[in-house]
């Protein structure tokens, strides 16, 4: 059987971005690319879904950007996480376990 | 301190909207590039590797739009500023009738502002409750 591509749920997209970002500044392409390998090639996002994404979490202060040059050297927007953005992917990843374990225990149930 | 720079990019986008757009869309296109190089790295033909790129990545010209929008929207959470702007306003309206009541009424002018002074009383209560 083919492995099965999971959708993404709303709101959980900020969450993996911010989760690709704690492992150091990375641009656009490269944090789609993170995505999929930290989820084992499980999670796979529509390439475009991601800026407006990462434009929502500058904006709230969450990640910060500057350009610079890329691997290939080429001028690339790299994206960080801030010190608010650290402290909400804690939040998010407290949530998202709170969640999970709520919806396991419901399915779970007899 | 971690609402300074999106004030500082939010200013800046409004002040130079097409150095903006010309950003955002060097941004995107470097993505579209990356994603090419790594279809050709794959065997695909130039050519099938950028169509499949272009496909890939979705509506370029719709993404470059919304991130412009984004880069442009304010900073802030603007309700609670709403709220307390509103709360502001019916606190003075409310004030102004409180004192507009307490006016002598012995001409029909100062009867007619009495009335007013109720309306906007009675508004202002209606609309706190309808926010609640």
């Amino acid at each position: 059987m083919g492995k099965a591509k999971a959708g993404l749920l709303q709101g959980t997209l900020d969450m993996l971005i911010l989760k690709a970002l704690f492992l150091g500044p990375l641009h656009g392409y490269g944090i789609g690319q993170r995505i999929a390998q930290i989820s084992g090639d499980e999670l796979k996002i529509e390439e475009g879904s991601l800026y407006p994404g990462l434009y929502r979490l500058e904006r709230r202060g969450w990640v910060e950007s500057e350009w610079d040059v890329s691997e290939n050297n080429q001028r690339a927007k790299f994206y960080k996480l801030t010190r608010a953005g650290r402290k909400q992917l804690i939040i998010e990843e407290q949530n998202w376990e709170r969640l999970a374990s709520a919806t396991m225990k419901a399915l779970r149930a007899n | 301190m971690s609402r300074v720079k999106p004030t500082v990019n939010f200013i800046h986008a409004w002040q130079h909207p097409e150095e903006i757009a010309d950003e955002v869309e060097a941004e995107l296109r470097f993505h579209v590039q990356m994603r090419t190089r790594a279809n050709i790295a794959e065997g695909m033909s130039p050519n099938e590797a950028q169509l499949a790129a272009k496909q890939s990545f979705g509506d370029f010209d719709q993404i470059k739009v919304s991130c412009c929008e984004i880069k442009q929207g304010f900073p802030f959470d603007l309700k609670p500023l709403r709220m307390g702007l509103y709360i502001a306003i019916a606190c003075l309206a409310g004030g102004v009738a409180l004192v507009a009541i307490n006016l002598p009424h012995h001409s029909p002018f100062s009867v007619l502002w009495q009335l007013v002074a109720i309306a906007v009383l009675m508004r202002s209560f209606l609309a706190g409750r309808r926010k609640q």
